[in-house]
């Protein structure tokens, strides 16, 4: 559980990034942050994982304030997956890289667990150990990072437009993962995404920000099809959304093509036109 | 116009080929989409139309390119890079000014452009990307988003006939990148500069791109006008080429009414397929 109570953050010399920002995700919650970019998302995200400290107001992870509270601890219960895998990666191994976030973080546990874990960890994720990151791909490279953020077990995940310069697979490979632990494990994610797609595919709750400032807070669907809002953020809605909004007469209830053409074939069943 | 002919690349210390056999004609003023999973050639692919392959980056060369009928290998860099306008994937690598104006003055006085002439193209490009504001800004105190809107008006301040972009809105946001595709289209309609466009971002790719080249293996799979290409869309996701929504709809549908539907690639188009089919 993370709680922001009127969080309000300025970088120095420049007006505030993130003003007066109160919610609560539960345990198990998948959430999405969305906004332009200058939106004050980074920041919150940042603000959650206590690596930048509220100017005003308070963030607890479960009960801990951020301030008051040491990084090992933090980093024991939230993990941080950002956009570029190279600003995390540091070892020359995967399996040395896998350690490392072990080491740091759950080191009390002795090395023999931590061994065992990483093993446990490398053939969930299909690498032998043995491959340097930086001579994979950019998708593996954040496959990578992403491994060794869920070989911790955090409570928390949270996701820094984690598919940017990634390509379909490897995007899907990637949320499939965060799918499951959300799933599996009841970790709480929340992700920044400029991709509304996959928004809408992983997501179920949407915090949406402009100016610093959280203008609206529900399940996704419903934001996606609230028109002024996605207008007032700079917010283009997924294709199948903007569609049936288009169409209306029902049809706004479809948010995936089978879900549309359904929608489309049942109303010639009614004695539509034909083909 | 860009011509490839047989053209096979492998780069030295490699073995397998980054490239292989490819065959590819851009006429004057086309707007080429290029899509492809992640290590399929496309960075590659622009390298060979800039002339850093073969002249930076060595290795066995088969084949030809032509850029406005100039045998790239026999061609300078420096007389390449007056034809064809290059903006990198990793915008880091590209920038190499304090200042943001500083950036788009380092191409122009390169290219010698008359004094008296730099300031208008100045302004014209940072306008046009809608980044006047940041004229004096310092690079370091941008974002990320802005540093790839700043190499974008360093290159069309040169004015360049064709232009290429290796995934050049990664780190937009949607209504950032849907501006850059329409200055691309614009300075492609209006100007006839031809676009080479590398892109993941596939809806907005397929809105804008009049014809779109599928990379995979090092091989092109499948070249021809974008709605003809998309009437592939298996063939394509096989690949782990992700296809528009509304282009899943279409095909969808002439499967449940049994009738071939018009291949959708923006909202209007399935808008009007649905109205018609619901009568």
């Amino acid at each position: 559980m993370i709680t922001l109570e009127n969080v309000s953050f300025a970088y120095a010399d420049q007006g505030p990034s993130v003003q007066d920002v109160s919610f609560r995700l539960e345990k198990g919650e998948f959430a999405a942050i969305l906004g332009a970019n200058g939106a004050g998302k980074t920041t919150t995200v940042r603000l959650m994982d206590g690596l930048l400290k509220p100017t005003s107001g308070r963030v607890l992870i479960n009960d801990m304030d951020t301030v008051k509270s040491q990084v090992s601890e933090r980093a024991r219960k939230v993990g941080f997956l950002f956009q570029n895998p190279d600003r995390q990666i540091c070892k020359n191994t995967v399996r040395e890289e896998i350690l490392f976030g072990l080491r740091t973080v759950r080191g009390d546990e002795g090395e023999e667990a931590l061994q065992a874990r990483t093993d446990e960890v490398l053939k969930d994720f299909h690498f032998t150990g043995d491959e340097e990151p930086f001579s994979l791909s950019r998708g593996q490279r954040q496959r990578v990072a992403l491994a060794s953020i869920l070989a911790v077990e955090p409570e928390i995940l949270i996701l820094d437009e984690p598919t940017t310069g990634l390509d379909y697979l490897e995007c899907c490979h990637i949320m499939d993962r965060i799918r499951k632990m959300n799933e599996e494990k009841q970790v709480t994610v929340i992700m920044v995404c400029h991709d509304m797609e996959v928004v809408l595919d992983y997501a179920r709750r949407a915090l949406v920000m402009a100016g610093g400032r959280l203008l609206a807070d529900g399940p996704v669907k419903e934001i996606f099809r609230n028109t002024e809002l996605m207008e007032k953020a700079s917010i283009l809605p997924p294709q199948m959304i903007g569609l049936g909004l288009r169409l209306g007469d029902g049809f706004e209830n479809a948010d995936t093509p089978e879900g549309m053409a359904e929608a489309v074939m049942a109303r010639r069943g009614k004695g539509g036109a034909g083909a | 116009m860009i011509c490839f002919k047989d053209l096979s690349f492998t780069y030295k210390g490699e073995k397998a080929p980054a490239l292989s056999e490819i065959n590819l004609t851009v006429e004057d003023g086309g707007f080429l989409g290029i899509i492809g999973p992640a290590g399929a050639g496309k960075t590659t692919l622009a390298r060979a139309i800039t002339g850093m392959i073969p002249h930076h980056y060595t290795g066995d060369f088969y084949g030809s390119v032509a850029v406005n009928g100039l045998d790239t290998v026999d061609t300078s860099i420096d007389e390449i890079s007056r034809m064809v306008g290059m903006v990198f994937q990793d915008v880091e690598s590209q920038i190499i000014s304090p200042l943001v104006e500083d950036e788009i003055l380092y191409g122009l006085e390169n290219f010698g452009v008359p004094r008296e002439e730099i300031p208008q193209r100045m302004a014209e490009a940072l306008q046009k990307v809608g980044i006047a504001d940041l004229q004096e800004r310092s690079i370091a105190s941008l974002s990320g988003g802005q540093r790839q809107k700043v190499a974008i008006a360093s290159i069309i301040a040169l004015k360049p006939q064709v232009l290429v972009l290796d995934e050049p809105t990664g780190e937009l946001d949607p209504r950032s990148s849907r501006q850059i595709f329409s200055l691309l289209k614009e300075l492609n309609e209006e100007q006839g500069i031809t676009v080479i466009l590398i892109e993941q971002k596939i809806m907005l790719l397929c809105e804008f791109a009049k014809q779109l080249a599928v990379v995979s293996g090092g091989k092109i799979i499948r070249q021809g006008n974008t709605r003809d290409v998309l009437a592939h869309a298996d063939e394509l996701q096989a690949l782990g080429v992700n296809c528009p929504r509304v282009t899943t709809l279409s095909r969808m549908l002439s499967e449940k009414t049994g009738a071939a539907q018009p291949v959708c690639i923006n909202l209007e188009e399935a808008e009007k397929m649905v109205r018609r089919l619901i009568g």
